[in-house]
């Protein structure tokens, strides 16, 4: 009898210590998704070279008033044309304004274009898909209907359309806002059609449900209960979006229908390259702000691989 | 007693491609306040339609209430604006779903999600309902409450995710609880902790449970009155004694035939033969015919209407006076 009891003693001290440790365990281990997407996105090398370029790419924009004593505006017809040199170390333009701060300055127009433009096709993509996909039914197939008919006007054609007969309306300085809108007007239905994708199958899980049966109105159903669940696939499609913004920001300027000087934009910039003579003997007026489209655009294409790779709960 | 819910003949149809499915077909039951009603049936049988029918939960299209009054302190709920439903809901009665994995949100914390109720209809301030939140939180019976409060729902285990679904339906004290199937996902320990706290706290608060449920012995622990329903109709009506002493339904016989028995030893669990009729093709006499060991001609071409055959205890069966275990 006496040996028996000991045996039970032994096992429930064995029993004990791994539950202990279980419990320790949950303490520490969990990760939340957010770190499990850091993690993940830490390991892909090639997106954090993206962020690093795109994060100095942002703040020589934004420092551009520190980085540099010239005004992008400031004409000084006594240097006019000059290559690079200490001074200015890409030279000059046509009027005598040092190229470097231009640069600086277009970049900073032509981020923002691409920041507003992707947040316009954010607010309407996220929320036309997201009524779309809650209410389904007539509601979805209107509102589907209707950004397949957006999505099949062809961008560029549009764009210049719609720049030619607005643009001439509107002063120089302000023809960066119509750009912003035209690209997010015209390039929200991709972002639609995925979230309501997405909503569709959260619809019917039974958190919805709950939160009917818990008295919470329909627009806060969609708002704060389905979208936020979307977030991750909206980022990585906002980020690819932003790279695509900056491309057709720069493409209309550079024919002369998006930002037009004097506001200085990467795309602007590039339109001296028109001029065969430019092309041939002034190569700093042309390569440096194609080669900040092109970084600024490979960069954030990479990010948002990254991005995409991260937040996939299926990629390893 | 006074009655807290009244369903009055109650129709619910799924218009389908394939033609009417009639979910819940002329359900009548009152649920009176601080008691517990247990609403038995096999999958499929209405139950879970009928408890969602109460808040107009049920997806539309396809689904309608035809027919039929849910009165609830004297209103129809079948008839209010959608706007005073709203504010029923959660409020008045609130509802604890079968799947605890799945009924929370997963980006917010378990706290945010008990708040916004409080939020919304006892117009608490976020510091007010996150306190209440807590509070609820510890009722429920989980440790450290006030860590929990912000966590989210991937870091809770199962029974835990299960009571805060709890805390979250009863933090606004509603009059009726609608648990559908509430331990049906959980393991059998914490079913018994569970329906214990549903207990403790009906008794504390004064609420009234409709308790929806395919186990038998959680009827019989829990429940004050009993409904088994059967393809859409309840067959049989009665306190849970009564019921359990005297069934009269050859189903509920069934159902109660094949659980295991502590008492007697060694004998084959009886099953009853076949399934629920599929409700596109419902048999044209009692529903329950085809697998009814009493069946006779009778019961093939006509359907039994419920009947009372003993004080509180109603019956669908013709031959309910015949009808022994």
């Amino acid at each position: 009898m006496e040996g028996g009891e000991q045996v039970t003693e032994k096992n429930l001290e064995i029993e004990k210590k791994p539950v202990n440790m279980n419990n320790n365990e949950d303490e520490q281990e969990i990760l939340s998704p957010w770190k499990m997407f850091v993690r993940k996105f830490k390991k892909n090398k090639v997106s954090i070279v993206g962020l690093i370029i795109l994060i100095i790419m942002i703040l020589s924009a934004l420092l551009a008033p520190i980085l540099t004593p010239y005004d992008p505006y400031e004409m000084d017809y006594s240097k006019i044309n000059e290559p690079p040199s200490k001074e200015h170390w890409l030279g000059t333009d046509e009027v005598g304004r040092d190229y470097l701060t231009r640069i600086l300055y277009g970049g900073r127009v032509s981020m923002k274009v691409g920041l507003f433009a992707v947040i316009i096709e954010i607010i309407i993509g996220a929320l036309i898909g997201g009524l779309a996909g809650y209410y389904g039914g007539w509601v979805d197939n209107i509102l589907m209907r209707f950004s397949e008919i957006v999505m099949s006007f062809p961008f560029l054609p549009l764009a210049i359309t719609i720049s030619a007969v607005i643009g001439t309306k509107v002063e120089p300085q302000r023809r960066m806002y119509i750009v912003m809108m035209i690209i997010g007007f015209l390039s929200w239905p991709g972002l639609a059609r995925m979230v309501r994708g997405q909503i569709l199958s959260l619809r019917e899980q039974e958190f919805v449900q709950a939160a009917k049966a818990l008295g919470i109105r329909d627009s806060k159903i969609i708002l704060r209960h389905l979208i936020p669940n979307t977030v991750g696939y909206i980022i990585v499609s906002a980020t690819l979006g932003m790279a695509g913004a900056i491309m057709s920001e720069s493409g209309l300027s550079f024919l002369g229908l998006g930002v037009t000087p004097p506001t200085p934009t990467w795309g602007n910039l590039i339109q001296n390259a028109r001029e065969v003579y430019i092309l041939r003997n002034r190569m700093w007026l042309w390569l440096p702000p194609g080669v900040c489209i092109f970084l600024a655009v490979m960069s954030i294409n990479l990010l948002g691989d990254g991005l995409r790779d991260a937040i996939d709960p299926k990629s390893k | 007693m006074d009655k807290l819910l009244e369903v009055k003949d109650l129709k619910t149809y799924f218009y389908t491609d394939d033609g009417i499915v009639k979910a819940v077909d002329g359900v009548n039951f009152s649920v009176e306040s601080g008691k517990t009603i247990g609403i038995v049936g096999e999958s499929g049988c209405g139950k879970s339609v009928t408890a969602m029918s109460i808040l107009r939960l049920i997806p539309d299209p396809p689904g309608k209430i035809v027919n039929g009054e849910v009165l609830f302190d004297g209103k129809d709920l079948t008839k209010v604006s959608e706007e005073e439903l709203r504010h029923i809901r959660g409020n008045d009665i609130s509802v604890i779903f079968q799947e605890p994995m799945t009924s929370l949100n997963p980006v917010f914390t378990v706290g945010y999600q008990i708040m916004e109720a409080l939020m919304l209809h006892q117009k608490l301030s976020e510091e007010e309902a996150k306190k209440k939140a807590i509070e609820m939180i510890k009722l429920v019976g989980i440790p450290r409450a006030d860590k929990i409060v912000d966590e989210y729902p991937h870091q809770l285990s199962g029974g835990m995710r299960q009571r805060v679904m709890i805390a979250m339906a009863l933090s606004c004290q509603p009059k009726l609880l609608i648990a559908d199937e509430p331990t049906t996902a959980l393991d059998v320990t914490i079913q018994a902790q569970i329906l214990e706290l549903m207990n403790e706290l009906k008794n504390k608060l004064n609420t009234s449970i409709m308790l929806i449920t395919h186990d038998l012995g959680v009827v019989a622990e829990m429940s004050d009155h009993v409904i088994v329903m059967y393809s859409g109709k309840v067959v049989e009506d009665a306190p849970v004694d009564e019921l359990f002493k005297n069934p009269r339904h050859p189903y509920t016989i069934g159902l109660m035939n094949s659980i295991p028995s502590l008492i007697e030893e060694g004998q084959r669990l009886e099953s009853i033969k076949g399934a629920v009729p599929n409700p596109l093709y419902l048999p044209k006499g009692c529903y329950f015919y085809p697998r009814c060991k009493f069946a006779t001609d009778e019961c093939r071409s006509g359907q039994p209407k419920l009947r009372e055959i003993a004080p509180g205890h109603k019956v669908s069966c013709f031959r309910a006076e015949e009808v022994t275990k």
